[in-house]
């Protein structure tokens, strides 16, 4: 594993043109070859939580907008 | 003359709002050759890095849709309220935190727990929560503070214009950006909408002597032959009374009730208070007893009565365990 101070640093932040959030950190070693790179969701609603206890037919209204 | 400048976010938002905008359908064409767009994540390739870079005031008109959940959408926010001269909100996420706030009335803690560890669908053995800052071999990561409540743009921002609906319906967001090319907005701040209530919108009628003796769900609903009685009068918690016009009565027109995706009516301190002295006078009962009976029955009443509204609800949200 290279060093971690010779690493370069791309950020995609966010990445555009698609349903969501989301950014993409690349790092690159010293010649510029991608050593890695992490794919980030950074949005959570919780729908799983805040579903229960609603009434079976409303959630045809609800999770739609998710 | 130079176009005036226009920028779209999302906070948290589904997209619907996104997608209404394009449902301008070919007046979209006209939009985009009367503006410059200069940042719009859903449609266009612009980097924070580029609003970062504009100058303050630079965009004139900023529409951001979708409540505040985390601290990326505080800090963006923030940072396009700083480069814009007019902001609006567009769709009910955004102006009253909308279905995302239903998660209001949980804590963080207790809805991370659930979303990681308990539902079935999950295969989380070591059990790792997100975490705002992760040192990778390769360097630090950092993904945004997932807040213990979702907040409504203003309570962040200021707002000047408001623009209702769950999505908004296409002719509202026409009619707010032809008054802004136009010069003719109204005074900040201000909602587009119609004039009223659903209700008044609505083909139904009410017949003012109706009683209901028992509030029934959406499920015991057939479509009755007359479509022209009004669904509380039936028995359905449709909350056209309470919410703001503009929507042209949409679902009520489909056979379901209005859930009150457009938002308070004008002058309304608090809907589901508002809704409630309806469901109250229209309930058939002569004791306290038997109206509280009555009303017990309803399934979900903070659903039903604050689906898109709990961070400006009067009550707030947390449920006290």
């Amino acid at each position: 594993m290279k060093s971690v101070k010779s690493m370069q640093r791309i950020s995609i932040d966010p990445i555009t043109r698609l349903e969501g959030h989301g950014k993409i950190e690349i790092f690159l070693d010293e010649n510029g070859e991608v050593v890695n790179a992490y794919f980030q969701v950074p949005e959570l609603r919780g729908f799983e939580k805040f579903c229960q206890g609603r009434p079976v037919e409303e959630l045809a209204r609800i999770v739609p907008r998710i | 003359m130079a176009k005036p400048k226009v920028a779209v976010y999302w906070s948290a938002a589904c997209g619907g709002c996104d997608v209404k905008v394009l449902d301008t359908n070919e007046k979209i064409l006209d939009i985009a050759a009367a503006v410059d767009l200069l940042f719009w994540p859903i449609a266009l390739d612009f980097k924070y890095k580029d609003v970062e870079e504009m100058a303050d005031r630079e965009i004139d008109l900023c529409i951001i849709n979708g409540g505040i959940r985390n601290s990326e959408q505080e800090h963006i926010v923030k940072l396009l309220r700083r480069k814009s001269k007019v902001v609006a909100a567009l769709g009910a996420c955004a102006i009253s935190g909308g279905i995302p706030a239903l998660a209001n009335l949980y804590d963080a803690q207790s809805i991370l727990d659930y979303v990681y560890h308990k539902t079935t669908s999950i295969d989380n053995f070591q059990g790792p929560l997100p975490q705002p800052e992760y040192d990778a071999p390769e360097g630090r990561l950092t993904i945004p503070k997932f807040y213990d409540s979702v907040f409504a743009l203003d309570q962040m921002i200021d707002v000047q214009y408001y623009i209702p609906g769950c999505p908004p319906p296409p002719s509202l967001i026409v009619k707010a950006l032809t008054a802004f090319l136009q010069g003719t907005l109204p005074p900040p701040p201000a909602t587009v909408a119609g004039e009223g209530s659903v209700c008044d919108e609505c083909p139904r009628e009410r017949n003012r002597e109706a009683k209901v003796k028992k509030w029934k769900r959406i499920a015991q609903f057939t479509p009755p032959a007359d479509t022209k009685k009004c669904l509380l009068d039936e028995g359905f918690f449709c909350l056209g009374p309470a919410t703001q016009a503009g929507c042209e009565a949409l679902c009520i027109k489909a056979n379901i009730p209005c859930e009150g995706c457009m938002g308070k009516p004008q002058g309304v301190t608090d809907r589901g208070s508002k809704m409630l002295s309806y469901i109250a006078s229209l309930t058939d009962a002569s004791t306290e007893e038997e109206a509280k009976k009555i009303l017990n029955d309803v399934v979900d009443q903070a659903g039903l009565l604050y689906r898109f509204d709990l961070p400006k609800s009067l009550i707030g949200g947390r449920r006290k365990e």
